[in-house]
């Protein structure tokens, strides 16, 4: 019954885009989720965590944040994530959300 | 099953000295008006020969005027007058040193708050916040505050009547005393785990469950009594207790923060001093920049 | 997060409780205390397998306006409504005990400060009291909170901000009820039992819970205010509830005493006017108090612009 966490690392094919500073966003409320992204040297790489209560979807937690890190380019960053029972469009919504706030 | 549920006024008797109680008598102030906030008995009594103020819920009383309270519910009348009886006593002995005033023994036994329209709409939070101040306004000017818990001391209601004392006492669960915010029934719903998996894990944590031994082990109750004639002793000993604290200003031990610090002993709330510890060395690294006249 | 001047504008009611903090104080001013960094999640809810926030639901922290220090605490409603367990509860202690650590250190050090140079506490209220999974020591810390409050007294003003979708409701809505002053919108709702509840254990015929006017009528912004149990009813935006806090930093501090509703033997006896009329009039709705305190159209009162309604308002007078 313990809250399942998912970790693991993806990297874009050409790494283009650093956060300056750490950054958190969003909520968890019901279907959503809140994400800190910190700098980390991770030679391009970006480390993910994420903690759920849902079990079961490690492979589209994957897909998705590959997804995202790949279309954002974004290298050298850890990304954590608290989430409840967010859908795949709202984790990509926040994830974009979040990145637009760090260049602002 | 032996229980003293519903029976406030017959505990009286059983934990102060027998036949010494005043009702409607707290220092110079006297409550005159029998349909007054029937539900709170209120007044003066002996404890091993010392005065005590005497607070309790009466579960037979019907509140003519506030059809919601009964069986012990404290409505805003029931809030106001065990107010009144705080601040009576506290004036009582303004003039008196630490060492010399009088104790407030809360017998606790009350299931809620009125729950009504009429209640809401003239601030039913307003009538028992203001009964809770008073007896953090007494606990701070040295009146030692021990609640015996003898039946319900349920959620809101426990918060008002019970959780600003300086010390907490509880009938051991097999009296039928209940503690809680809610049964763990009621819990399993709302959170929607089965009872068996909640019951299985008040075991190990005793933050979401039931009954005075998981409050005892958070902290919340100081020590259970096992017999009801071990009620008296035990209580007039946590009074000397608590007033030995207050003398030698070791008010930190009591109350509310008092009750933190023992949750951390006995190793049911473990998180809270690391917040507060942590959140104290942040304001520390930070405070000067919001001294007067910094930049 | 939004930049600062955008989310003057923003309604209260619809923000985040972060952007609510950041808000109310002046830009850029803002520390935040066990903030999501420090990732101090609730090891309770991780028990029972349910989702955790890095903040538990409530934001703590320092800011100024002007040359005020203001501690802030600001729940989260999005979050399990607001509800209050043992990290979220620490850190409102601890915030309104750090408040007070400050306040006297600035009388000793700084015998000479200027009034608005003395810190005022903020709390943003979003709650219906106990986080039920880990219901016992959220009721422990609602007694610290309460604990806390009393001992700022005399030390540092409590400012109650409540404006929020969840409302104060439960435990918290006697810790507002306790503070010295209490700023509403009219959306805000401030009560004991929410109207579910109500209905629930009294009936629909005593609280129909699905009817929103009467759910406001009975505990909102407008009703509150008329009662004299909210000092003053702003704009539902963040930058009316600052411009309030603003003015009221300015205030000497010997003053706030004279907001409070609750908390001396006094106050308790012209409360209990108040509850002799409620026995007298046993109200089946707030309008039967409005038009007792002398507004002749309630239902208009209840409808008309809050700028009209704040001049024609008649309050009760304990």
């Amino acid at each position: 019954m313990a809250l399942n966490t998912i970790e693991f690392e993806c990297k874009s094919a050409a790494p283009a885009v650093a956060i300056g500073k750490p950054l958190h966003f969003g909520v968890v409320g019901s279907g959503d989720l809140e994400v800190l992204m910190e700098p980390k040297a991770l030679k391009g790489a970006v480390a993910i965590k994420v903690v759920t209560p849902v079990s079961g979807f490690d492979a589209l937690w994957q897909r998705v944040l590959a997804t995202f890190v790949e279309n954002s380019k974004l290298g050298d960053v850890s990304i954590e994530i608290n989430d409840n029972n967010a859908t795949p469009a709202v984790v990509m919504l926040r994830l974009r959300q979040a990145l637009s706030e760090a260049a602002a | 099953m032996e229980s003293l549920l519903g029976q406030g006024r017959a505990a009286i008797g059983l934990i102060c000295d027998p036949d010494t109680f005043e009702e409607n008598q707290v220092g110079a102030k006297t409550f005159d008006d029998p349909d007054f906030g029937p539900g709170a008995m209120v007044g003066t009594a002996k404890l091993d020969g010392q005065t005590v103020t005497v607070i309790g819920n009466d579960a037979e009383a019907f509140n003519e005027k506030f059809p919601v309270v009964y069986a012990g519910i404290i409505g805003m009348e029931e809030a106001y007058k065990m107010a009144q009886a705080v601040y009576a006593t506290v004036a009582a002995d303004v003039a008196k040193a630490k060492a010399e005033k009088r104790a407030i023994v809360l017998i606790v036994d009350t299931p809620g708050n009125g729950p009504g329209k009429t209640e809401e709409i003239f601030g039913m939070n307003k009538a028992t916040g203001a009964y809770q101040l008073a007896l953090a306004e007494a606990r701070m000017a040295g009146h030692p505050i021990v609640a015996m818990v003898i039946g319900r001391a349920i959620s809101g209601a426990f918060l008002c009547h019970g959780l600003q004392a300086d010390h907490i006492l509880s009938l051991d669960s097999s009296f039928g005393t209940m503690i809680h915010v809610m049964p763990l029934t009621s819990i399993s719903r709302i959170v929607k785990k089965d009872i068996e998996v909640l019951e299985k894990l008040a075991e190990g944590n005793p933050v979401f469950a039931a009954g005075p031994q998981f409050f005892h082990r958070l902290g919340g109750v100081e020590e259970i009594v096992t017999t009801i004639e071990d009620m008296h002793a035990v209580v007039a000993k946590h009074v000397a207790e608590v007033r030995a604290c207050k003398v030698k200003d070791q008010d930190d031990a009591l109350g509310p923060w008092g009750r933190g610090s023992l949750g951390a002993e006995r190793g049911g709330r473990v998180v809270r001093p690391e917040v507060i510890a942590l959140l104290e060395t942040e304001m520390d690294a930070v405070a000067k920049t919001y001294l007067p006249g910094a930049a | 997060m939004s930049n600062w001047s955008a989310l003057q504008n923003r309604s209260f009611l619809e923000s985040n409780a972060r952007d609510r903090a950041l808000g109310l104080v002046d830009e850029g001013s803002f520390t935040e205390f066990v903030g999501p960094f420090d990732r101090r999640t609730s090891p309770h809810l991780e028990t029972l397998g349910e989702a955790v926030e890095f903040d538990d639901g409530v934001v703590t922290g320092i800011g100024k306006i002007g040359k005020t220090p203001v501690f802030v605490i600001s729940q989260e409603g999005r979050f399990i409504g607001g509800s209050v367990g043992e990290v979220g509860g620490a850190k409102m202690v601890g915030t309104i005990k750090a408040a007070i650590a400050f306040a006297k250190r600035i009388a000793k050090d700084f015998p000479n400060a200027e009034e608005d140079e003395k810190p005022i506490i903020a709390i943003s209220f979003e709650t219906g009291g106990v986080r039920l999974h880990e219901a016992n020591a959220g009721l422990l810390a609602h007694a610290e909170v309460m604990d806390q409050v009393q001992r700022a007294r005399g030390h540092v003003p409590v400012v109650s901000l409540i404006g929020s979708k969840v409302g104060c409701f439960g435990g918290m809505g006697f810790v507002a009820a306790a503070t010295d002053v209490v700023v509403m919108s009219e959306f805000g709702r401030l009560g004991l039992t929410g109207p579910e509840v109500i209905e629930q254990e009294m009936g629909k015929e005593e609280f129909d819970s699905a009817d929103r006017g009467l759910v406001y009528r009975t505990t909102g912004g407008r009703h509150k205010y008329i009662m004299g149990d909210c000092n003053f009813l702003v704009d539902p935006e963040i930058a009316a509830f600052r411009a309030q806090l603003a003015e009221l930093a300015k205030l000497p501090r010997a003053k706030f005493a004279e907001f409070r509703r609750i908390g001396t033997s006094e106050l308790v006896e012209k409360q209990l006017k108040g509850v002799a009329l409620a026995a007298k009039m046993q109200p089946k709705d707030a309008r039967d108090v409005w038009v007792h305190v002398g507004n002749s159209d309630p239902v208009e009162l209840g409808s008309m612009p809050l700028a009209d309604f704040r001049k024609v308002v008649k309050r009760l007078a304990l």
